[in-house]
Order: C-alpha cells, then structure tokens, then sequence
C-alpha cells in the first residue's frame, strides 16, 4: 500500500490536470523513488491513481529506460551504447565496467550497490565515451576515471551506511 | 479527383485515398504488414514501399502513408523499390524462428507469402535470435511470441478499434513484446479477430489447433446465426466436421470483423450426441417409413379432430424456407398459425419492429459507423448484438457521441453517456425526449397526428432525466446523422414503437435519422412476418391443456430450455394424441415424441436468412453432412463399411421434412415464391439474378401500423408500478456467452460463461438489505432461483437483472416481485 503521504500530492497534482494520464512518467516516477523500483504493486497503485489499466502503465513503464520494472542497485550505472560512444570505445568502456564490477550489462552487483545498464544517447556525444549514475554524467571516460568514479561511489555509500 | 498513374495503368480515386488502396483498386497488390483497411495506416513495417518517380513526392516512399494525388506516377516494380522491400523482408525476418512446418499459420500466412514475393530466400544473419515468452490467453486463441515481426495490428485492433485495454504492446525496440501484463483469459469478446488479422502466426485460432491446414479445408462463405446480424463467416470443414469460422468481409454488415460468440459457437455441429436418426417412440427407425406414419397419424388426427387440432411451433433462426414452410402448411391444412415466440410480449415486439422499419429508416450496421449521434434505447449491445458495440464504437471514434437509456448498466468499450432508468419507465422517459425535441416546434407544421402525439407527450409530467433528455435532444437536432438503436430483449412493445415514432419525427423535422432494432436471434425478422403475433408457444401449451389441440409439430425448438415449467410442460405434452418433433440438436423432446425427424443444420444446408435490417442473405451448404470421421472412427482409421452412403447422413432439412410430413412434394420453389408474396418482391428469390454478396432488404414496412399511437396512461400506470407498489422488477437478460442457445454448446465458450447471479444497484441491493456475495433466494415461478449478489454500479434501482443462463434459461423476460419475494439466504 502506499503511504498517504506519497498518495496525496500525487492525486492532488493528477487533479489538476485535465486528463490524468498526462502525468503518467511523472506518477511512475514518484512511485519508482518510493519502492525503490516499479514494482508490479507500483503499476497496479499508478493504474489506480492514473484512471488506466495496469497494462496501460506497463506498455509505458516497459518502453522508457529509466523506468525499472525490476529491483536495482543503490546507484545504476547506464553506460551508452549511440553510435558516437560506439565510434570513441563504448565497447571496451562496458568491457571494463564489467571487469570492475564483475557483473555483466543488466546484473546487479551481489552487494546491491551497482546495477550496470545501457542507454542509448544521454547527449553527451562532444565528451564521448559516456555514461550516467543516478542523473549524473560522466564524459571522456577511461579505465582511471572509471575506478575513480566508483571509488567515489562506494565510499559515499559506506559513508551514507555510518 | 486526383488522377494517377501506377505501373502505366491510370487510375481515378477519391481525395484521401492512400496509394496502396488505389494499386489494389487496380488489382496491384502492394506488399502489407502494418497497414489494414479497418485500421489504417502507420507506416511502422516500412514493406509497401514503391518508387515515386513523377509528381509531389519522389523516390521511395511508404505507399499506405501517401495519399494519392494528381500527377503521381508510380512504380511497383522498380528494381530500387523492389530491392528496398527485399531488405525489409530480410530484416523482419532475422528473429523470426522459420517454424512454419509446425506452425498453424503455415499455409495461409502472410509473412511466408511477402518473404517468397520479396525474394528473400537465404538466410545471412548468423546471430542469436531474441526470444520471448507465451503467454496463456485462454481457450480460444494461442500465442506464440517469436513469430511476431512487430507490425502492431494486434494492438491497434485490440485497443484501438475494439476498445479493450489487456492486450497491448511493452518494451521497445527488439524487445517488443505484444501481449497482456500477465497471463490470462482475454477480456474482449471480439479477441478471436486477432488470428484474422495477425499476418503470422503469434495469435492462431486454438479450438481448430491440429485439425488440417488451410488447403485441408472446404472453405465456405456463410452467415453467423447467433444473433440478429446475421454477420459473414467463412467456415472451414474437413472429415465432416466444421473446425473453425473466421470473419469475411460485408460491407454492409460485419466489416472485416466478427464477436467470439460468432466465431466460437459452432460446436453444436459436431456434437457427439446430436440426433442422427428418425425415431419412433425413442426407437431408432428408417425415416421414410417414419415420415409415412407420421403422415398416417396427422391425417387421422385432422379427420378426427378438425384442422385446428393441429399446431405448429417454429424456430426463430431456423431458415426463412422452414418458417415459409411452417406458414404454407398451417395456412393450407388449417392449422393454428405456427408460433415462432415463446413470449407472447417477445412476439409482439418484434412484429412491431418489423412493421415500423420504414425503408427511409434503415441503416445498415456499418452504416452505425458514420452516425454523429447515436441513442440507444433499452439495448445492451455487446451481450444482445455484440458486433452493434464495436460499430457504435467507430462512430464514436470519428468523433460521434453515444447516450445509452438503460436499466443494465451495460459494459461498453466506448465513451457514452448513461441514464439508469427503469424497463417500466423508458416509455415515459422516451416521451419526455419527444417533449424536448419538439421544444422549438410549432405543432401546426406537423402532421395532425403527429402533433397530437407531441401535445400529449408534452402533458407528461417532468422527471429526474429531465436535464439529460434535454442535452441528448439538442443533440439529435443537430446532427447530421442520428442513429436511434432500439433493443427488443428487455423493452416493451410501446418502447419499440416510440422509437419509430422519434425518428419519424425527426424526418418531419427535416432531420435525416435511422432507426437500428436488434432483435431476439437470427431470423426473427421471418418470424415476425411469417407468423402471427397472436400465435405463441404459451398460447399453444393452453389450447393442448384445454384439449383442443391434439396434435403438435415441434419444428427446431427446444421447448425444455425456453419453457422453465418442467411440470406443466410434461403435463401438457402428455396430454397430446401425437407429438412430432423435428430438430437438429439432442434435446430432450426428441425421445419423448412420438415421432422424431432429424434436420440439418445451417452448416449443411444453408439457406435464406433475414437479419434485424430486413436484409436477406443467402448461405450455401459448408459441409456435406454425416459423422465427423473423428467419431465413426474414434480417432483412428474410419470403419472399412461399403455402404452407399455416409454414416449419420439421415438428417434433411427441416423444410423438406415438412413438407414431406403433409405429403407435398419436398420442393424448394414453391416456398420462395411464397417468400416473395411475403416480402412483396416478385421475382427477388426465383429470377435470374442471385442474392447480392452484401445482401438486399426486402424486409420492408407493413401498412396498417400507425405511427403516433401511443396509450400514455398504460404507460404512466407502468411507470408508476414500481415506486408506487414498492415491488421489483426482475428482468431475465442476454449475455454475451452462455444465453444463446447455440453457441452455449460450444465447449471454448462455456469456459467463458460467467456463473449465474442476479445484478442490482447498490441502493436496490440497500433497500432489499442485501450485499455483494450475498446468496438471495428469488420466489418465482416455476420454481424459486437461489443466487449470488452483484452489485453492478450504475443499474437502474428498483430493477433485478438476472441472465438467462443455464439453468435458468426462461422465455419470461419480466417478473413483478415484491420485496418479501427476495430473500437472503443465511449462512449455515
């Protein structure tokens, strides 16, 4: 069940709109940020709230990239695979991520701390190869800005545990 | 009107016309996925590309995403385009698993014919496919995902055209994923066109799964008898047996579509246990000395008795030559009228139907779809008529608004507007609408009887619709095309003639509006004309009890299921000196009757068929008749037995059975011309030129009913029975699957009947103190039903809605209870 304090800004903000499903991402969103993923209860709570069927809310949820139908890690790593960032080394950029983390594209680290996923283009192609970890972008990219960037990463998050 | 040239061939066509519909107009057909007549274009599969090489547009393009215009020239068969197509069929193919030898499209497969016509034959791409999930979508359709090469028929028919939300499309780009969010039975009574219209094999038709390939089957154009539509199906046979129907195209009827109960309802065909042979007594017997001795025993009985000992009960969707048969025969021997109707009410009604259908007034079901404003009176569409719904649905689509007066509440897969009135009070509410559509209206300019009709509907007293009324009036004034759809299930005779009496109106308003009746079944509209409204089964039971009838002549009607008084029904037929029945389906009359006949079903031998319209279509024989060798031999080798004949090929038509029973000579002409004094059309069945593919009416308007008649007292005495009285209305009603007696024999349908209930509104449900899931005992005659509570948002209060299925399968459409009636049954 969703709390009501997620449930009612939601149904305000969706209440003021003239059809409801217009507010369809912004609703998956909020619901994403509050399970930590789309679950299947987030579809069924966002068909409710949106005045769709659960179906309606899966054929969007299921097309867009940042839309996790599935549990991930504290940070998803989106690495992009345009034809740009394929053209300046995307293939040994995964590669290396991969190694690093020793998962493969679209697993999640044993820890629960890293999911790796494509992306195809977040604009970045003048800084190609690219990638992106919750929102942020990362541009130029080799195997010492990677290790950095995760360095980063985890000793935030052990930070954020204490 | 632009003007084209395609392959040097110059055509003509409308403004608006794509190019892929002006080749086909020339008989070239431009490679399709995507594209489909009823869905239009989207130019998502990229396969109809032709090479543009004069006029606005240049090089290659998407033909069904161009419209044509003037100065075009085209090629279908430049080696560019050709080439470009070539590709696109290689691409579409890279994840396509080649399964056709154990694929049930295999044979009749679009894919497999634009991969051969593209000229793509080997394959080069060496990588892994993708592959997907199936998904279990219930009895009637199998899925298998790998097929797909994402054209999205399916899910623009699904969602777009039919108006249902749990099949879509998920995930993007070589994922996409067509299907429901789980796995589960469809929701859409119409799901079965999704094996129609998918150009491969991810949806096929599961019921006729392992039955034979396309070239297998006797393939033959039909007509559906499960409704009152009278929609085109071509039906496949093979070994005996009917395995399958798919949709085929009328333009004036179905379109390219058909309802599952259509499509599905076939099975009482094949049935195990239908009756083959001509008994006496319940002992198999040969069937001309059947006939001989039923011809005996009538003629003593005539002899004895008089002619009007003898009375006949008919079928409502059997053959129009059956009832003109019925006719003919009661008429010259001087029996009573044959009764078609088991209600007298159902009787009624649809002779005033049919005699109000003036032909200014007719609108064909296609023709619903270009309605702007459509009003539906006491009509339930997709469970009386379920392809009216998807029609209403495309004239609301192209921007039409729909308002539905109903008790039901009826599920609809479109936007409508709904008034929850009462079966009892339509009349009133109708006569207000009059009050309001003639607002404006000098009475003086109309005729007198039409304004003595507005004056008096103008005396009724105002009512709480009254704001809604008002709106669905201006509404109608200002349309182009109004439609009014009257039910004749649930209503009242007076309700059927005020809505003739509405669009009358509107025409002497100078507004251009069609009335649209569904009736009870396929051919009601023969019956209605070919028998006498005064003449039905509950009148017949009495004279038989009174003893004035001896003798009766049971032609394709199941009395059992129609007439819920086992008792008295046993009684009265004992009662009889001779019963002849004469039927296609095991019913249990059969061995009750002195003599039993066995007919033919549609299947075997066709016939004309009359749908609500009065359109006349004619159905040839699809299979040759016989056991299905599946049951001769058991699933193994048929029996080696040398016999002129086949196994179980007794059975003739009822008609000629008939007409043999009286001892005239087995003849078709002489029925038709008998049909064409009825329908006042010399020459439309015995000349030269056959039934048109789309069909004719002839079912044109009786003289002698008059418009503007309209007993408003009556009226208001109904209207006032339920708040006044304090009594419910118990309305026994059709649905979808499980109440058409044919179709309910369909085992694939049967797993989609819901369990029977009795529906109410909340406040009904309140005032009775009663709650969803709550069992409620219902004192009825002729025996009290114990069912389960629904409330059902919206319905009508006051009103009980029950539908007729088994067990509680009754003819009476309407009950009076009072409240101490209803009771609840209490938990052990």
């Amino acid at each position: 069940m969703l709390p009501v304090s997620v449930r009612k800004p939601l149904q305000k903000k969706i209440a003021s709109v003239e059809h409801a499903r217009e507010l369809a991402i912004d609703v998956m969103f909020e619901l994403q940020n509050h399970y930590g993923y789309l679950s299947d209860e987030a579809v069924a709570e966002a068909a409710g709230l949106l005045d769709m069927t659960p179906l309606e809310v899966d054929e969007l949820a299921t097309f867009y990239t940042f839309i996790y139908r599935e549990p991930v890690g504290v940070y998803v790593i989106h690495v992009c695979d345009s034809v740009i960032c394929w053209m300046d080394g995307y293939e040994s950029v995964k590669a290396y991520l991969c190694r690093r983390l020793n998962i493969d594209v679209g697993q999640t680290t044993p820890d629960g701390l890293f999911t790796l996923l494509p992306v195809c283009c977040i604009g970045y192609c003048d800084r190609a190869p690219a990638m992106l970890v919750n929102r942020k972008v990362y541009g130029h990219l080799d195997g010492a800005k990677i290790d950095r960037i995760i360095e980063n990463l985890v000793n935030e998050a052990v930070q954020a545990d204490q | 009107m632009p003007n084209l040239i395609i392959d040097d061939l110059p055509i003509e066509v409308e403004p608006g016309t794509k190019v892929i519909e002006a080749a086909e107009r020339l008989g070239i057909i431009i490679p399709r996925f995507c594209f489909h007549p009823a869905l239009g274009s989207v130019g998502a599969c990229r396969v109809c590309a032709v090479k543009f090489l004069q006029g606005p547009f240049e090089g290659v393009q998407m033909s069904c995403m161009i419209d044509a215009l003037d100065g075009m020239v085209i090629s279908t068969t430049d080696a560019q385009a050709v080439d470009f197509r070539r590709h696109v069929i290689e691409w579409l193919m890279l994840n396509h698993p080649h399964d056709c030898p154990v694929c049930d499209e295999g044979g009749h497969c679009l894919l497999q014919d634009m991969t051969v016509a593209g000229g793509h034959c080997i394959r080069r791409y060496k990588g892994s496919k993708r592959t997907h999930h199936d998904q279990y979508l219930g009895p009637l359709l199998q899925h298998e995902m790998n097929r797909c090469i994402q054209c999205y028929r399916c899910s623009r028919y699904y969602q777009g055209f039919a108006g249902y939300k749990d099949l879509g499309v998920m995930r993007s780009a070589a994922q996409v994923y067509f299907g429901r969010q789980d796995d589960g039975v469809l929701q859409n009574p119409f799901s079965g066109n999704l094996a129609d219209i998918c150009p491969t094999g991810v949806y096929t038709d599961k019921p006729s799964r392992f039955k034979g390939r396309r070239w297998d089957f006797e393939r033959t154009p039909s007509i559906c008898i499960n409704c009152s539509l009278g929609c085109n199906v071509t039906v496949s046979a093979r070994h005996r047996e009917v395995v399958r129907q798919e949709a085929r195209f009328n333009d004036k009827i179905n379109g390219h579509f058909i309802c599952d109960r259509g499509r599905y309802g076939f099975a009482y065909v094949n049935a195990a246990d239908r009756p083959r042979r001509a008994m006496v007594g319940g002992r198999p017997a040969d069937i001309d000395d059947v006939l001989l001795e039923a011809r005996s025993r009538l003629a003593r009985t005539m002899a004895e008795f008089g002619p009007q000992s003898v009375a006949a009960v008919g079928p409502l969707r059997g053959s129009l030559e059956t009832q003109a048969a019925l006719a003919q025969l009661s008429e010259a021997a001087g029996w009573h009228s044959p009764a078609f109707y088991v209600d007298p009410k159902a009787a009624e009604i649809a002779a005033m139907a049919t005699a109000r259908l003036e032909d200014k007034f007719t609108v064909s079901l296609r023709g619903i779809e270009g309605a702007d404003v459509i009003l539906a009176v006491g009509s339930d569409p997709v469970n009386e008529a379920p392809m009216l719904a998807l029609a209403m649905r495309q004239a609301v689509r192209r921007g039409g608004h729909a308002a539905v007066i109903d008790s039901r509440s009826p599920t609809l897969p479109f936007e409508h507007e709904y008034l929850p009135v009462a079966v009892f009070e339509l009349d009133v509410a109708v006569g207000r609408l009059v009050n309001f559509l003639c607002e404006d209206v000098d009475t003086q300019q109309l005729p007198a009887h039409a304004a003595a009709f507005v004056d008096e509907c103008r005396k009724l007293p105002d009512g709480r619709f009254d704001v809604y009324l008002q709106a669905i009036a201006r509404r109608l004034l200002a349309a182009r095309q109004p439609v009014v759809v009257c039910g004749s299930d649930i209503v009242e005779p007076a309700t059927v003639a005020l809505c003739a009496d509405v669009v009358l109106l509107l025409h002497h308003m100078g507004i251009d509006g069609k009335l649209f009746y569904t009736l009870k079944s396929a051919n009601a509209f023969g019956a209605a004309r070919l028998g006498s409204p005064a003449a039905n089964v509950a009148s017949v039971l009495r004279s038989v009890e009174r003893g004035t009838v001896k003798a009766l002549v049971v032609v394709e009607k199941d009395l059992h299921s129609e007439f819920p008084d086992h008792e008295r029904l046993k009684q009265a037929l004992a009662q009889l000196d001779l019963l002849v029945v004469i039927h296609y389906l095991d019913i249990s009359l059969a061995s009750r009757a002195d003599y039993f006949l066995p007919a033919t079903t549609i299947y075997e031998t066709g016939g004309l068929y009359l749908n609500q319209e009065g359109r006349l279509q004619t159905a040839p024989a699809a299979v040759a008749g016989g056991r299905p060798i599946q049951q001769t031999g058991g699933g193994a080798h048929p029996p080696r037995q040398y016999n002129r004949g086949i196994p179980g090929d007794t059975p003739q038509e009822a008609w000629r059975l008939l007409l043999q029973l009286c001892g005239e000579q087995p003849a078709r002409e002489p029925l038709l011309h008998r049909l064409e004094d009825t329908f006042a059309t010399p020459g439309a069945l015995t000349g030269a030129s056959p039934v048109p593919p789309e069909g004719m009416r002839v079912g044109h308007a009786v003289n002698g009913v008059a418009p503007f008649h309209h007993d408003w007292q009556a009226a208001l005495a109904r209207h006032e029975q339920l708040s006044r009285d304090g009594q419910m209305l118990l309305v026994t009603v059709a649905q979808t699957f499980g109440t058409e007696p044919l179709s309910c024999r369909s085992p694939w349908l049967e797993a989609l009947t819901p369990p029977a209930t009795v529906r109410m509104a909340l406040e009904t449900a309140t005032q009775l103190q009663l709650a969803a899931g709550d069992q409620v005992v219902l004192d009825i005659k002729p025996q009290p039903l114990t069912l389960p509570v629904v409330i059902e948002i919206g319905m009508a209060a006051n009103v009980l809605a029950l539908p007729r299925v088994a067990p509680h399968r009754m003819a009476r459409r309407h009950f009076l209870l009072t409240r101490n009636r209803i009771k609840k049954v209490d938990a052990p």
